[in-house]
């Protein structure tokens, strides 16, 4: 007996699918919100032991050995031979129902803490997106649920993860509504809001009810909505010149001839190298951050504006090199200090200007660039509002987040994590006509109810197979191998079918259309609706290597498109 | 549209031997053949509640230039249409997605695994995870190039078995082969309880028209038993059809067989839909 019928025996099962999805979604949660907290355990323990060698000068091989480690462990032991993590999860979910490699569960758990536990600059929320999203989607596996409900409950491991490992359950929530899922319908939103709290509160009672970035409140005045304006211009430049840095650095690093554990430990040490210098660019980054929120960060405008680039460029080195982890705290790390870089230098420029506290421009950086890299305005917002736990900067957080957004979808159309699944045309949403389209083949709509005709009949024979037909086009086979020869079509052989002379004469093959328009069976519609469209056809027969197998028409395809459309939008 | 074998190619002699058996599978069923050159040492196979990932030992990935010529060489005058896979999509640069809709997958007894442990007895644990997941019945060739000129399936009633007596019926009609049916004694296991399934399930008549002969083997050791099944029979068989406890109580038959046989084995998993 599997789980579900034990489940469904004791009652605890229940049948009405929301109520199901719901409890399904709070177990998935608290499994998301366990593994959130892992990771985070390990980060802090390796580097609370490794922080007593960064005095030493060779400290800057530890970032490279757990780079390397972190790849030996990714490719070697575990075969993983994918990226970072979100990419891969909004893939799954846009073209493969959902469907996750159980051994993403620990994967990027493990590999992640390595690099950024021993010093590389790089997130642990892209790994724990990963491994929640797998939790959920093995989850829906194991039970043996449908496509919807598997996307359903990768939804609820990603927002649950990223709740707990931010103790943030809304920013949890509208990521993943936002940026995994894409899609805000109600059967979604209420299991993945309840996997959000129980990501968030597990993570409360394993670790505390920590606010990230505490302070004190911000007083908000009129001066602060129009700096924010202004500020969004410059986080937009750090998200664009961070996300094209991240994309040189990794065709870089592909054109080093070394192993490519080797070039994990280059990078690695090379980011090492940089933090004997700067330390604060190494790891995840958050102490300087949450110093720069609270006021208590002290070095001049020069050093937070080097800060910036050193920050990016230690990132792109990481995850460029080979490093596992992702782009979100590296992200609020650089606006954070961007912010803080805008606040100092507005003051060098207007020295009277009263712009109220430097933290919160830190916090708006952070805002600004979430929402410019990620292109994801609601998740900054609610991410910033709950980590820091003060409602009051809600008004330039809206402003900074939404234009930052705004900015770089001019320069750059698509988000970070949206962009090669977009440019390889795998970013597909539900319901979407693009997805609808990708998801039709054209053996589904094949239309077997065509008399084929053979290429030695003659013209008088074919009158009468066009009297018994209600067709006006037949495919032509070779009579002896039965191989596809070409079409006739009745307006074709109009000329001849009143000239009764011609009927002993002319055999078929002569008349016929040898070299028309196909399409092969495994074909998506799209494919077929281009070349219908290029031809000016309304139907094609459809050849697999040189067998007809039948026609397929623009009627049959859009019948088909609405019935996969109720499939796919039924709630 | 004629039926689809997927055969991923191992660009080397033991290679080559797996290939023969597959075109000579096709050959005699009328199926084409899909052939995967791998450039890549893993890929993934997404089915309808799985995503099964086959990690390739280096054997697959040796010698890629000459791969594909190799393949229209062996195939060019075989007779047996085919064609070359191109993966269309990718989870991550280095790992693409192999589509699904086959009705049937060569796999040797190993893919993963260095060649020492490949041969007879051993069966690889991807080859274990891919009959478990695919929704086709997967050819184990022999060792070595081997012909067959007979059907042979066994059938112990559980639901596998009677999706490898209808696959069985379905090959023999295509092939014209005779059909053999071999069934290992158990308790519980009576002709007429089989007899009763048959009917039930609406094989009966084709049964009667197909399946030459019906054998209960009923020495104590299935080995033994083993050895009245014809060596130049393609052996179609279910397997891992009684559920995770009793396999890990009892073992696996599939797995005795094919430890013990050096026929073509055609094994139907548990997700096999005709």
């Amino acid at each position: 007996m599997n789980l579900k019928k034990l489940l469904d025996r004791l009652g605890f099962y229940p049948a009405e699918t929301k109520l199901k999805l719901i409890f399904l979604g709070s177990i998935v949660g608290l499994l998301a919100g366990f593994a959130g907290f892992a990771l985070n355990t390990s980060i802090l323990f390796l580097e609370r032991h490794l922080t007593v060698l960064r005095p030493y000068w060779w400290s800057f091989i530890i970032p490279g050995a757990g780079a390397a480690l972190s790849y030996f462990f990714l490719e070697k032991i575990l075969n993983e031979g994918a990226g970072h993590g979100v990419p891969e999860v909004i893939y799954s979910v846009s073209r493969k129902g959902g469907l996750i490699r159980a051994r993403s569960i620990f994967s990027r758990i493990i590999s992640s803490g390595l690099t950024i536990g021993s010093g590389g600059s790089a997130g642990p929320e892209a790994p724990i997106i990963m491994s929640g999203a797998a939790i959920g989607s093995n989850f829906a596996r194991f039970l043996k649920l449908n496509e919807r409900e598997r996307i359903n409950m990768v939804g609820c491991g990603s927002a649950a993860a990223i709740a707990s490992i931010f103790n943030a359950p809304i920013a949890g929530m509208v990521f993943t509504l936002e940026v995994v899922l894409g899609e805000w319908t109600a059967v979604n939103i209420v299991p993945i809001a309840v996997a959000s709290v129980a990501g968030a509160e597990l993570s409360r009672v394993l670790r505390g009810n920590q606010i990230a970035f505490s302070h004190e409140s911000f007083a908000i005045g009129p001066g602060a909505i129009v700096a924010a304006v202004v500020l969004a211009l410059f986080t937009s430049a750090a998200a664009l010149g961070m996300t094209r840095a991240l994309r040189k650095s990794h065709a870089l690093w592909h054109k080093v001839e070394l192993s490519p554990w080797a070039r994990a430990f280059a990078g690695g040490c090379l980011v090492g190298g940089l933090g004997l210098a700067m330390p604060m660019v190494l790891g995840e980054g958050y102490h300087a951050v949450s110093d720069a929120v609270t006021g208590d960060f002290h070095p001049g405008f020069a050093l937070v504006a080097v800060l910036v680039l050193a920050k990016i460029l230690a990132t792109a080195t990481t995850l460029g090199s080979g490093g596992s982890g992702g782009i979100f705290a590296p992200c609020l790390v650089v606006g954070g200090f961007a912010g803080l870089a805008y606040y100092r230098g507005v003051g060098l420029v207007l020295p009277g200007i009263d712009l109220g506290a430097e933290g919160l421009f830190a916090l708006l950086g952070m805002a600004g660039m979430i929402g410019g890299m990620l292109q994801a305005p609601l998740t900054a917002i609610f991410l910033i509002v709950e980590v820091t736990g003060d409602y009051n900067v809600i008004l330039p957080l809206i402003m900074v987040s939404v234009l930052s957004s705004t900015i770089c979808s001019i320069f750059e159309p698509n988000s970070y994590y949206l962009r090669d699944l977009e440019d390889s045309g795998h970013l597909l949403r539900v319901g979407t006509d693009a997805r609808i389209l990708a998801d039709l083949r054209v053996a589904e709509m094949l239309d077997r109810d065509c008399m084929v005709v053979s290429d030695k009949m003659k013209l008088g024979e074919f009158v009468d197979v066009v009297k018994k037909s209600s067709r006006n086009f037949f495919p032509v086979e070779d009579e002896d191998t039965g191989k596809f020869l070409g079409m006739i079509h009745l307006d074709q052989v109009r000329p001849y079918l009143f000239s009764r002379e011609m009927y002993d004469v002319v055999l078929i093959c002569e008349i016929m259309d040898a070299k028309p328009a196909v399409v092969a069976p495994d074909d998506s519609l799209t494919e077929v609706l281009e070349k219908m469209e290029a031809t000016r056809s309304i139907r094609l027969p459809v050849v697999d290597g040189d067998k007809y197998l039948g026609m397929v028409s623009k009627v049959a395809a859009l019948d088909r498109y609405r019935k996969e459309l109720i499939v796919q939008t039924e709630k | 549209m004629q039926p689809r074998l997927l055969q991923v190619f191992r660009n080397t002699p033991f290679g080559r031997e797996t290939f023969l058996q597959s075109i000579y599978f096709a050959r005699t069923i009328d199926v084409s053949i899909r052939v995967y050159v791998p450039k890549q040492k893993r890929f993934l196979m997404y089915f309808e509640n799985d995503v099964l990932q086959v990690d390739l030992d280096e054997s697959y990935i040796f010698s890629p230039d000459t791969a594909e010529e190799n393949v229209r060489q062996l195939l060019d005058n075989s007779g047996v249409n085919f064609d070359f896979v191109a993966p269309e999509h990718y989870t991550a640069s280095s790992l693409p997605d192999l589509p699904i809709d086959y009705e049937f997958m060569c796999c040797p007894r190993s893919m993963s695994d260095p060649g020492a442990k490949i041969g007879l007895g051993y069966i690889g644990p991807k080859v274990r995870h891919v009959i478990k997941t695919a929704s086709f019945p997967i050819l184990i060739p022999s060792i070595c190039y081997k012909e067959w000129n007979k059907i042979s399936v066994l059938f112990g009633g559980s639901i596998n078995a009677v999706k490898s007596l209808r696959l069985g019926i379905r090959l023999a009609s295509r092939t014209r082969y005779p059909l053999e049916v071999f069934t290992i004694q158990e308790k519980g296991t009576d002709k007429r309880s089989l007899e009763k399934l048959i009917e039930e399930r609406e094989l009966a008549e084709k049964f009667d028209k197909y399946v030459k002969n019906w054998t209960f083997l009923d020495k104590s050791d299935v080995r033994e038993s083993l050895y009245l099944i014809p060596h130049d029979s393609l052996l179609i068989l279910g397997a891992y059809g009684h559920g995770l406890v009793r396999e890990l109580i009892f073992g696996s038959k599939m797995e005795i067989v094919q430890d013990f046989m050096p026929n073509n084995l055609m094994v139907v998993g548990p997700n096999f839909s005709q």
